[in-house]
């Protein structure tokens, strides 16, 4: 049941028209209120409304940034992004940054019926109707062996997960894992830690998907159930008996405490070197790296994967990230594939951005004594890495 | 040439010409879209004001002036000479228009 809600939009006949549909949703009424200025909504205490709609595009601020810098103050709040478009890359980048539906704007009566049922969905969601499963427990159970059961069952569920510190998503869609996410992280990365919380075994609950969920995760689920890091084994013994589940132990549990040690890097008594990984190891081509101010690279979940003089790799992975996402609603927007490389000309500075399907590459150039063929040089001796 | 447009500081498709493919709509999408990477840079102290962004053999190129942003989609790849003889005749065009990129 809706109790509070709060719409965030620059359309001001819009938001009537939704605040006075989502009245209908509570009993008593819910408070809806409603902020047409999005830099004000900042300033709103967030964590007091269950259900926050926000546009994607407000006249301000992308909602989407929004979103990230509103979502931590309000975790236990749903986040429901409204789109003028429905394109790919949009919903993908919406369910990245954590909202928790994402849909078209409504614009019709019968558009608005649809709306409201998604979102009361939201609030109470249908029982799984998959083979074994009863939905509605919130039930200990190893992970890997209910994503399992789901992917052999072809269902398309989102599995809440919760651990005794963490908590987060995965969606799994026509029997894959299309997507994982957890504060902070998202892809298949989220989805390996996922399966490392708790030594396996955590408490889930699973929701009936009602929309095709962003495909962050490519790898097919067997696969990434084989290899995942502290996860245990998937066998036969393990499958949920007679309907029912059961709290199976892991076959080879993870010792968290010593994992914590090994994580940890050795003391180092020399200088930290200028790159890692260590160019001298790397099997790329011929074509030496061109003199550049700095370089990095980060994969496709914005996590900084190596670099040489980044002096803030956070931001750093951040305008890459940023730069790169942006360039895919470009690339949508022309009906083309994602941007090969890209080059931002300034006065003092040139930037040289190569993607391939896995990561982004960055280097940052001085104007002053930068070529066409440095540059050049830079986009060949990334193409000659392996992503 | 496939696509050309320039859209006032206030985001207002100024003056566009394009094949059938590409709407004014998104024209006006691509450039807010490129205004936002140009100023996420100015936010990063790495101040750029012109893009070229490599779509396999097609070019989208983009560059901002006092009086707004203006954008070319290319059907060819560019270099620098290439963008030389792109902005020397696409310069004094603007101009007559009162137009400083």
């Amino acid at each position: 049941m809706l109790h509070t809600a709060l719409i965030i939009t620059s359309q001001r006949e819009y938001a009537q028209a939704l605040r006075h549909e989502l009245l209908r949703l509570g009993d008593p009424p819910a408070r809806i209120d409603v902020e047409l200025d999005a830099l004000r909504a900042t300033q709103l205490a967030t964590q007091q409304y269950e259900l926050i709609l926000l546009d994607a595009m407000l006249e301000s601020i992308d909602g989407l940034q929004l979103l990230l810098l509103i979502k931590p103050q309000a975790p236990r709040c749903k986040f429901v992004i409204v789109s003028d478009t429905t394109d790919e890359a949009t919903r993908a980048l919406a369910y990245q940054n954590g909202a928790d539906l994402f849909l078209e704007r409504p614009t019709t009566a019968e558009a608005f019926r649809s709306a409201l049922e998604a979102l009361e969905a939201l609030f109470n969601p249908p029982p799984v109707t998959g083979p074994t499963l009863s939905a509605d427990a919130d039930t200990v159970v190893a992970i890997a062996d209910i994503v399992q059961m789901f992917c052999l069952s072809g269902d398309s569920v989102l599995l809440a997960v919760r651990s005794q510190y963490q908590s987060g998503d995965i969606f799994i869609y026509r029997g894959e894992v299309y997507h994982a996410q957890y504060p902070g992280k998202s892809g298949e990365a989220a989805f390996r830690d996922m399966l490392g919380w708790n030594g396996g075994l955590l408490r889930t609950r699973a929701i009936k998907l009602t929309h095709t969920p962003p495909r962050t995760i490519e790898t097919p689920y067997r696969l990434l159930l084989e290899t995942a890091p502290g996860s245990p084994e998937v066998t036969a013994e393990s499958a949920p008996i007679d309907g029912e589940l059961v709290v199976v132990e892991a076959a080879t549990p993870s010792d968290t405490a010593t994992l914590a040690v090994m994580k940890e890097a050795p003391p180092r008594d020399d200088a930290a070197p200028v790159y890692f990984p260590d160019p001298r190891r790397r099997t790329g081509g011929e074509t030496p790296l061109p003199r550049v101010n700095s370089h990095w690279m980060v994969n496709l979940s914005g996590d900084l994967l190596e670099g040489s003089q980044v002096s803030e790799p956070d931001r750093c992975a951040f305008i890459t990230s940023f730069i790169f996402r942006k360039m895919a609603d470009v690339a949508v927007a022309l009906e083309v594939d994602y941007f090969n490389h890209m080059t931002l000309y300034g006065p003092h500075l040139q930037q040289v951005l190569v993607a391939d399907n896995m990561g982004v590459r960055h280097a940052v150039f001085d104007t002053a004594w930068t070529t066409e063929e440095m540059r050049t040089e830079y986009v060949k001796w990334c193409c000659e890495q392996s992503f | 040439m496939i696509a050309a447009a320039f859209v006032s500081e206030e985001g207002k498709l100024l003056g566009w010409c394009a094949n059938s493919v590409i709407s004014a709509d998104n024209l006006c999408f691509i450039a807010e879209t490129c205004r936002s990477v140009l100023s996420a840079n100015r936010a990063e102290q790495r101040p750029a004001d012109m893009g070229v962004v490599a779509f396999g053999n097609r070019t989208l190129v983009f560059r901002e002036g006092g009086h707004g942003l203006f954008m070319a989609y290319l059907d060819s790849p560019t270099n620098d000479a290439v963008l030389r003889w792109l902005f020397d005749q696409v310069g004094p065009i603007l101009e007559a228009e009162g137009v400083k990129l």
